[in-house]
């Protein structure tokens, strides 16, 4: 109040400046300050987080979502898409991402990115909780190496990611089977890995298969360890009935392997990471080829080797020591014949043996010992029904003396016929036998006869000879019929004086019977009491000899 | 043509801001106190250029987070999604609602965006002393006062989520880093407009007039 009073109101005089005072800066301008400062500290941050840009080409880019699919490694975030975009001749997709800071210290060359997406295969589910989050790119960083910034996305998930302990092995086939990437890999039907990868040979030769398997199980895999395909069913038919076996259910849909260490070895060298194996195609073929030794034989057979096929059995006394490996054809220009050159392949360490087999020039001479004995190959009929062939080594003792032919590339052991060869030609001998015999002319004489029969029979002589033959025989009947009319009635009177006779005799007899008789069966008595007597007496006397001299007493013993 | 206006300055006079007493100024304009309520007076909002300026400068500063990082992210079955407000837009766009598109837009970036534009303008012509269209500046001016709380629709609407959708697993919403910072550009703008006095576009009639 009192301020105001004492202000005078004048007119015309000049007011004295008042905003004199120096402007100093006012304390709002703290607040740009301040927002600048947060500013450049968020963009601070944002540069420094800021990760290396990669590119990385996929085939599609089905699920992906420019600026909303992540990058994820172990389920944490590492970046995120910024833009896809199609290659130039637009068989390709082109994903920009921006990975984290971090990321920038593992993303090398080896690294691998994939898109995550749910998967459902014969071999499990996986990915599900995609379905509700959408696919994520996965990635694996991989050994470290030369940083880089394009790369080619997999199209399908890395079965094994780097981090995981265990190692890889390669395993050669001749074919891939129903083999997949995923497929399980068993030892003792527990399930020890994965099959990672496949691939054919540039000569396609043969195929390459990678697999892992899982820490600790890999120490299980040795040097000598062997693989087979456990793919599908084992149906065994035997004695015993019959048999079905198979790894697991999941083998019969996606194929697997096995492996095992042949129990009659001794468990080698532990396997290192990358080691070479060849992969079987059975358990079975796997205990046959454990045999390292392998030596080779050249056969030459004369006859016809239908039946007989490669992989075919050699046998010693029955029991398979080897395989054909070669059946061909071949001409001999000196001797102009065909010859059928058979190479086989033997097992030497099949045999057992109570002594060292003796190897190099002691052997051939083993050899040719057991040659100069009979040791011979032959051809023999495996099966009755498929008319299958097999190689025999026997010995035969009878067999014409040969010798191995040790030169050229294979040695060459002698061999016999065939079984049914030698049927064959003794029949061809018996044949030959049978052509030599003068069969024309046989024929032509038996013809001749035949014909001159023929005229007899047809000549007039013979009519005439059966016309009186007819003539005398009919006399011959009037003849009889004269002798019946003037012989019966004689003959007739015989015979009754035959009968009474015989009927006298007949009384005769009767008498005879009735009278005699009783007496002759007295008699018949008393001669069997007299010879009772005589046994009696002579069974005493054969107790008591004296009796003959002094005559029948009282018994000694008695 | 125009008349010649007097203010309460020409005569030496004040009005409380609080009570709105009828004072006569001092010689000393710097340190007035209302001599009923003991508000403190002055015959202009002091040092209103530069205030203005100042928060002016700080909202386009803010401006700029605001709208590049996200302002919410919803977590729906495992699935973040982050949405910054020009995003969120497009999102409404592509799915047809267009309205609630058109609402978001104006009252998130466009509207925040206008006020700067006009403050920044008024400050300019008040500074050159720029006599073109006063009344329209003024009418400008005023509804940059009265639009500028509308923005705040964002935040309310982000808050009000944020709270209610919390359906664990099924849907859960975050507020982003760029809500808070929409929110500074809002009220930074709101205090920025409420520094400037518009009685300034006016002063310099006063000086034509002296």
């Amino acid at each position: 109040m009192s301020k105001s009073n004492d202000v005078p109101l004048f007119k015309g005089v000049p007011e004295a400046k008042i905003r004199t005072r120096k402007r100093r800066i006012s304390i709002v301008w703290l607040v740009p300050l301040v927002a600048l400062a947060i500013g450049g500290w968020l963009v601070y941050k944002a540069l420094s987080e800021k990760g290396p840009t990669v590119t990385i080409t996929f085939k599609s880019a089905d699920g992906l979502e420019a600026g909303k699919t992540k990058i994820k490694y172990k389920d944490v975030e590492l970046g995120l898409v910024n833009s896809i975009v199609l290659s130039k001749d637009l068989s390709q997709v082109i994903v920009t991402a921006e990975l984290v800071k971090q990321a920038a210290k593992f993303v090398s060359e080896n690294t691998r990115f994939w898109v995550v997406r749910a998967r459902v295969a014969a071999g499990g589910v996986s990915g599900l909780g995609t379905l509700f989050s959408g696919a994520y790119i996965g990635v694996d960083p991989g050994q470290p190496g030369t940083p880089a910034t394009h790369f080619q996305g997999l199209e399908t998930p890395p079965v094994v990611t780097t981090d995981l302990p265990g190692s890889h092995f390669v395993l050669r086939a001749s074919s891939l089977g129903s083999l997949n990437v995923g497929a399980p890999v068993y030892f003792r039907r527990i399930e020890v890995g994965q099959v990672v990868s496949y691939q054919l040979d540039g000569d396609g030769q043969a195929v390459t298969v990678k697999v892992f398997i899982h820490d600790p199980h890999h120490q299980l895999v040795r040097k000598n360890t062997r693989f087979w395909d456990a793919s599908g069913l084992d149906v065994a038919i035997g004695a015993d009935g019959i048999r079905v076996d198979t790894e697991s259910f999941v083998t019969l849909m996606i194929g697997g392997i096995a492996f095992d260490t042949p129990v009659n070895m001794e468990p080698g060298e532990p396997a290192e990471e990358n080691d070479v194996f060849d992969l079987y195609p059975n358990r079975e073929s796997i205990s046959e080829k454990t045999y390292a030794h392998k030596s080779r034989w050249l056969l030459h057979f004369d006859s016809g080797v239908r039946g007989l096929k490669t992989g075919a059995p050699v046998e010693l006394q029955g029991i398979q020591i080897g395989q054909v490996l070669d059946v061909s054809l071949e001409f001999d220009v000196d001797k102009a014949a065909f010859r059928i050159p058979v190479l086989i392949e033997t097992e030497p360490d099949r045999l057992k043996s109570t002594g060292e087999i003796p190897q190099g020039a002691e052997g051939q001479k083993v050899m040719d010992y057991l040659v100069g004995k009979g040791l011979r190959a032959q051809l023999k009929t495996g099966s009755l029904i498929t008319g299958q062939l097999l190689v025999a080594i026997d010995m035969h003792p009878e067999a014409p003396p040969a010798n191995i032919n040790w030169e050229g590339r294979y040695p060459e052991l002698p061999t016999v016929p065939t079984a049914m060869e030698e049927i064959t030609t003794s029949l061809t001998q018996m044949l030959n036998k049978f052509e030599k015999l003068p069969i024309e002319q046989i024929g032509n004489d038996l013809r001749d006869t035949v014909t001159v029969a023929k005229q007899l029979i047809n000549s007039p002589d013979l009519q005439k000879s059966i016309t009186a033959l007819n003539q005398t025989l009919d006399q011959a009947q009037k003849f009889v019929a004269a002798l019946n009319k003037g012989i019966a009635p004689e003959l007739k009177t015989a015979v009754s004086n035959l009968d009474t006779a015989l009927i006298q005799a007949q009384k005769l007899t009767r008498s005879l019977n009735s009278d005699v008789a009783p007496q002759l069966d007295r008699t018949l008595k008393e001669l069997q009491a007299a010879a009772r007597s005589i046994k009696v007496w002579a069974a005493y006397l054969e107790r008591n000899p004296e009796a003959l001299i002094r005559g029948k007493g009282k018994s000694k013993r008695r | 043509m125009t008349p010649v206006f007097q203010t309460a300055r020409d005569y030496g006079l004040i009005s409380c801001h609080s009570c709105h007493l009828l004072c006569q100024s001092t010689k000393q304009p710097a340190d007035m106190q209302c001599p009923r309520c003991g508000a403190r007076m002055h015959d202009r909002k002091p040092n209103s250029i530069a205030r203005t300026w100042a928060l002016v400068l700080a909202a386009l500063i803010f401006y700029i987070p605001a709208n590049v990082l996200p302002i919410t992210t919803v977590i729906s079955l495992g699935k973040a999604q982050s949405d910054t407000i020009m995003s969120g837009v497009i999102y409404f766009i592509h799915t047809g609602m267009w309205p609630i598109a058109l609402v978001i837009f104006l009252a998130s970036v466009f509207i925040p965006l206008l006020k700067l534009i006009i403050l920044i303008f008024l400050l300019i012509s008040v500074q050159r002393k720029s006599s073109w269209r006063q009344q329209d500046r003024t009418r400008l001016y005023r509804i940059t006062e009265i639009i500028g709380r509308w923005s705040m629709v964002d935040i309310f609407v982000v808050t009000i989520l944020v709270a209610l959708v919390h359906l664990g697993g099924l849907a859960t919403i975050h507020a982003g880093p760029g809500a808070i910072f929409f929110g500074a550009v809002v009220v930074i703008t709101i205090f920025a407009a409420m520094s400037f006095d518009p009685r300034l576009i006016w002063d310099t009639e006063e000086i034509i007039h002296e």
